[in-house]
């Protein structure tokens, strides 16, 4: 029988990926090996390198029988993949962030509040549990200049060591959530390939309960 | 398949609406034979083809499916104002009809249907918003020999139409449920933890118990779910941590189901999966899905649904499953390659001999040869067959043959002596 096609994303979630891989047996991949190649086979497994926010849909389709990626991802999909293990690294939070000196910063309401984002599903969500009227702005990167550059009056968005909210003169309002990297797994791959599926998900489970949590960078 | 080739701009009037497929001659074909296939192997069983139609009352579709589907549907007002939508499953339309024109049975009733379902789902998510569906309904009977029958039924029609190494997985939709039930566990968290594992989301479930003081073996039981898997043996297993009535009767079932699944000499492609995760409002017993290797998603899914027919006025029990037509026809096709076109054998004629060509067509026909005549008279060097004042010049095994319009028949379709 074959091996697993195993989804990793490009990224700052890659290096750790591949340190957890190895820490649990299951393969000693070099992260550098995918500057020359996307795909990566080894006695066992098929290892393909693919963009954090494709990890889902190629886990989906079956493309790949299953993955690692953020949670942070898996909130802006609506894709039928398992998520089965907290693999406990890359973590980071995603904050509602202000100016400092703000009136928001500050803690007073402002209405209708302007937001940019990157994770219009969370936004959605979060502004929905409060009842806060709000204007949602989709951004794609670079977040912290539109309340510099007035497009919008505070951003949601995800800080690991909140380094770059302070350069940009961000404070942190609220946070929203918290994710962590995550071993994914493909429906039909988890009934089909239960053996193969679940040996890797407990091997990364003990080695990610074994190592002290890590930061993200950023 | 042919490559794709610039063919230059698409004029406005050649456009066509996102997220649909076109299925081409041979494609349609093989899709259609799929389809004919399922529905004959249903049929040889003894269920009914019924056909309901397209479109269904808003509140009717909505009583089949989830709230996330519901946003989903394709939906629009009736000239009387009535909201109406294009059916996204079948399953209630069938609910329907055996409420009100079948109810007086004779039970337990066997049906069937095949037919498209539409969703208007997000684009470029890489799934179709028309589908193909076909699917059985056995209404009336509560016993596990109508769950078996589906399951072995689902079985046979995948195996008749080409899918192999079928793997089902068969649960209890009330497995997991009645174990948070019998642990005591406070309904919020049992809520919260049934729609973690109805999104498939096993972190939020771990998340949702380690909050709880739900411990010892029902949570290990909870948590093992995805590997929660195999042959009887698991039911034994899992009967030693279990305490509670309600989870005690879903094992106990899921055995005793497990026997007559044996019976019907399916159970080498069957594993019992105690973390069978499905809609839980809909489901009330055993339930099922269809795996098969080449597929990343499930070729089928079923089970028991006892409570439907109730909101249709009829408090009957019933079981079922539907077959996605599309996915089975990408198993298949991704397998063996795309059919090719349905070749039919083509006649040329000379100009008197029209009403020749005409009779030997509909003669091969009535043997069962596809041909078809060409449009204008011409000595067309080209065709399969030319007639020509009486008689019929055609090529068989290799070599140049002429004979009479009977004869050449006769030989085309190789019903020669």
């Amino acid at each position: 029988m074959s091996g697993l096609r195993v989804a990793l994303p490009a990224g700052v979630l890659l290096d750790d990926a591949c340190d957890l891989l190895g820490a649990a047996g299951v393969a000693r991949i070099d992260p550098r090996r995918f500057d020359d190649a996307l795909m990566i086979q080894d006695q066992h497994n098929v290892y393909i390198k693919v963009r954090p926010t494709d990890v889902p849909v190629y886990v989906e389709m079956g493309a790949g029988d299953c993955g690692i990626v953020g949670k942070d991802v898996l909130w802006e999909t609506q894709r039928e993949l398992y998520e089965l293990v907290d693999l406990r690294f890359g973590s980071c939070r995603l904050v509602l962030a202000a100016p400092s000196g703000s009136p928001l910063a500050y803690g007073e309401a402002v209405s209708p509040l302007r937001v940019a984002t990157k994770y219009p599903r969370s936004a959605r969500r979060f502004f929905a549990e409060r009842a806060q009227p709000v204007e949602l702005i989709r951004l794609h990167g670079s977040v912290e200049l539109a309340p510099a550059t007035g497009l919008a009056d505070a951003v949601l968005d995800i800080t690991a060591t909140g380094r770059t909210l302070r350069a940009n003169n961000l404070v942190e309002v609220a946070q929203a959530n918290v994710s962590t990297a995550r071993f994914v797994a493909n429906q039909a791959a988890l009934k089909t390939r239960t053996e193969l599926i679940g040996a890797v998900a407990t091997a990364l489970r003990r080695a990610a309960e074994a190592r002290p949590a890590s930061q993200g960078a950023a | 398949m042919a490559a794709v080739e610039a063919k230059g701009a698409v004029t406005p009037a050649q456009r066509r609406a996102s997220g649909f497929t076109d299925w081409l001659p041979g494609q349609a074909r093989r899709r259609r034979d799929l389809a004919g296939t399922i529905i004959a192997t249903f049929e040889s069983w003894g269920y009914g083809l019924l056909d309901t139609p397209l479109v269904e009352l808003l509140e009717t579709v909505a009583a089949g499916i989830d709230s996330d589907q519901q946003a989903e549907l394709f939906r629009f007002a009736d000239s009387d104002g009535a909201m109406l939508a294009l059916v996204a499953e079948r399953t209630v339309s069938v609910a329907r009809v055996v409420a009100s024109h079948l109810a007086g049975g004779p039970y337990p009733l066997r049906l069937c249907y095949s037919g498209p379902v539409l969703r208007n789902a997000a684009l470029l998510g890489g799934r179709r918003r028309e589908a193909m569906q076909a699917g059985c309904e056995l209404v009336g009977s509560d016993s596990l020999s109508a769950d078996a029958e589906c399951i072995a039924l689902a079985a046979c029609a995948l195996r008749e139409s080409g899918v192999h190494s079928v793997q089902i997985d068969v649960g209890h939709a009330d497995f997991i449920p009645g174990l948070l039930e019998s642990a005591g566990l406070d309904s919020a968290v049992q809520a919260s933890v049934l729609a973690s594992l109805a999104r498939r989301d096993l972190v939020a479930v771990e998340e949702a118990l380690e909050r709880t003081d739900f411990a010892g073996a029902e949570r290990r039981l909870v948590l093992a779910f995805p590997t929660l898997r195999g042959g009887p043996g698991i039911l034994e297993a899992a009967a030693e941590d279990v305490r509670g009535e309600r989870p005690r009767r879903a094992l106990e079932q899921l055995g005793l189901l497990w026997d007559l699944l044996v019976a019907h000499g399916i159970d080498d492609s069957v594993q019992l999966d105690l973390g069978a995760v499905r809609d839980w409002d809909y489901y009330t017993g055993p339930i099922f899905e269809v795996f098969a290797r080449d597929s990343g998603f499930p070729l089928g899914s079923g089970g028991r649904y006892d409570r439907l027919l109730q909101r249709f006025g009829l408090p009957e029990p019933a079981t079922g499953f539907v077959l996605h037509i599309d996915r089975c026809y990408d198993t298949v096709s991704r397998r063996g390659g795309d059919a090719a076109a349905a070749s039919a054998l083509r006649i040329a004629w000379n100009s008197h001999a029209h009403a020749d060509a005409l009779r030997l067509a509909s003669t091969l026909r009535a043997l069962g040869v596809a041909c078809h005549c060409n449009l204008t008279a011409g000595d067309d060097v080209t065709a399969d067959a030319r007639v020509d004042a009486g008689v019929v010049r055609y090529r068989k095994s290799d070599e140049a043959r002429e004979a009479s319009l009977e004869e050449a028949a006769a030989d085309i379709a190789g019903t020669l002596g």
